[in-house]
């Protein structure tokens, strides 16, 4: 959002957007993760995997959600990965068994509820529109956008369970795009853990509370599904950049840049005109939306 | 284990709160203005921004809004208690506190359950504000 209005007030030409990170070898990561919450460690919260985890049990509670539709999740993006030959999870299948296998981390949370630490880098180039169409490439262009803060600290946020900031966010993004939901061809969401894509399509109304379960069903996000939802095994099963992964595989998907995972006739999906996008930070206290474009 | 366990990063502003700790009452600030009640301890009121605080005594009574189990010890110190409870109470005064789930096995433990604190005298002068389930025969013997 800081680079749209950069390069509207014609401060500068183009922006680069860049995350790169020895997320898996160093380890400033779970340095920088425990700093987050460094108050609570007296009690042994560590990290955003406990605070997550609190927000996963307050929604099954509230809403009745659990590992069943998380499944779902997890599974589904890994077939996804599957097709992706950068991904780290590229040779290694997930069934429904190894999901319920996987070992617990912060209960609700088992270890494949959790995004991966990835050493490596992702960047996307923004300029004007004007600049965009003397490039080489179709360029993709930003329609919509939303961001909305509900909350500076897990303890006195009061809606672990929804509506998170994805809530405003998406019906922001959505107003400035001039679409509805039905226009969205796929979606790449911030899936720091299950649970967060969970209640990001939720709060961004793809289904009502609680509902994730039977939309889940059928392989709806998964190659050849509805509503494909992050295409590239997403922070779950291909790389953690951070909300560089959702940005440059929507990017890249607009584009037609995706080889076997390309959304189209190869997965047994419609070729994507519109896709919707996410960010998240904290424990759920910060959220952008965004509605990308082809052409 | 020998490793040592963190410790509260006690400042200004949650200087009174470890004080409160340390002589088993749970304080809370109470804004001078529009009367909010927070927690954590902050320098200024996030409902009315007001400086003017208070310190109120908490009732150590509440429930449990949320809760995790963890079954990784993310520091080793932590590596004997597992698996164990990091809850999110709201207390019965409004604010909520994040803390352990202590006194029960965790899978007894449930969102919106009763609890009560319960203080963990530490060797270094310090006292953690833990809660367990007040079952109600605790009850009727407190009262």
């Amino acid at each position: 959002m800081h680079a749209v209005g950069v390069l509207e007030a014609g401060l500068c030409s183009y922006v680069l957007l860049s995350y790169g990170h020895c997320g898996r070898s160093g380890d400033s990561m779970m340095r920088m993760l425990a700093n987050l919450n460094a108050e609570d460690a007296v009690f042994g919260h560590f990290g955003a995997t406990g605070g997550y985890a609190l927000a996963a049990r307050r929604a099954m509670h509230e809403f009745h959600t659990g590992p069943e539709t998380w499944k779902r999740i997890a599974v589904g993006q890994r077939k996804w990965a599957n097709l992706n030959p950068r991904a780290m999870m590229y040779d290694r299948l997930m069934t429904d068994a190894d999901y319920d296998r996987s070992p617990w981390v912060v209960e609700p949370f088992r270890l494949a509820d959790n995004c991966l630490l990835t050493d490596g880098g992702r960047a996307c180039i923004l300029t004007t529109r004007e600049r965009a169409r003397d490039l080489r490439h179709t360029p993709v262009t930003i329609m919509g956008l939303g961001m909305y803060n509900p909350a500076a600290d897990p303890a006195p946020a009061r809606h672990l369970a929804g509506p998170t900031g994805a809530r405003r966010a998406g019906e922001m993004a959505l107003s400035m795009a001039g679409i509805t939901r039905d226009d969205i061809d796929a979606c790449e969401i911030y899936d720091c853990f299950t649970y967060t894509v969970e209640i990001t399509l939720q709060d961004y109304g793809f289904f009502g509370p609680g509902e994730g379960k039977d939309w889940l069903r059928g392989g709806t996000i998964e190659p050849g599904g509805c509503m494909p939802v992050n295409t590239s095994g997403g922070l779950l099963s291909e790389a953690y950049f951070m909300g560089l992964t959702p940005l440059t595989e929507g990017v890249m998907q607009l584009m037609g840049r995706c080889g076997e995972r390309q959304l189209g006739p190869k997965t047994g999906n419609k070729k994507p005109e519109i896709i919707m996008c996410s960010d998240n930070g904290g424990i759920l206290q910060t959220h952008s939306c965004y509605i990308l474009t082809r052409g | 284990m020998t490793n040592k366990r963190p410790s509260p990063k006690i400042n200004a502003d949650t200087k009174a709160f470890w004080e409160g700790c340390r002589e088993h009452e749970l304080r809370l600030q109470k804004c001078g203005d529009c009367g909010h009640l927070r927690h954590p301890p902050a320098f200024i009121c996030p409902r009315c921004l007001s400086i003017r605080t208070f310190l109120v005594k908490a009732s150590g009574r509440g429930r449990v809004y949320s809760y995790a189990v963890y079954h990784v010890a993310f520091d080793p110190s932590f590596q004997g208690d597992l698996p164990y409870v990091v809850a999110l109470v709201v207390l019965k005064e409004g604010p909520r506190i994040l803390t352990n789930i202590v006194g029960c096995d965790p899978a007894a433990v449930s969102c919106e359950m009763d609890v009560e604190v319960v203080w963990d005298d530490r060797e270094e002068g310090i006292s953690l504000p833990k809660f367990r389930p007040i079952n109600s025969n605790h009850n009727e013997v407190r009262k």
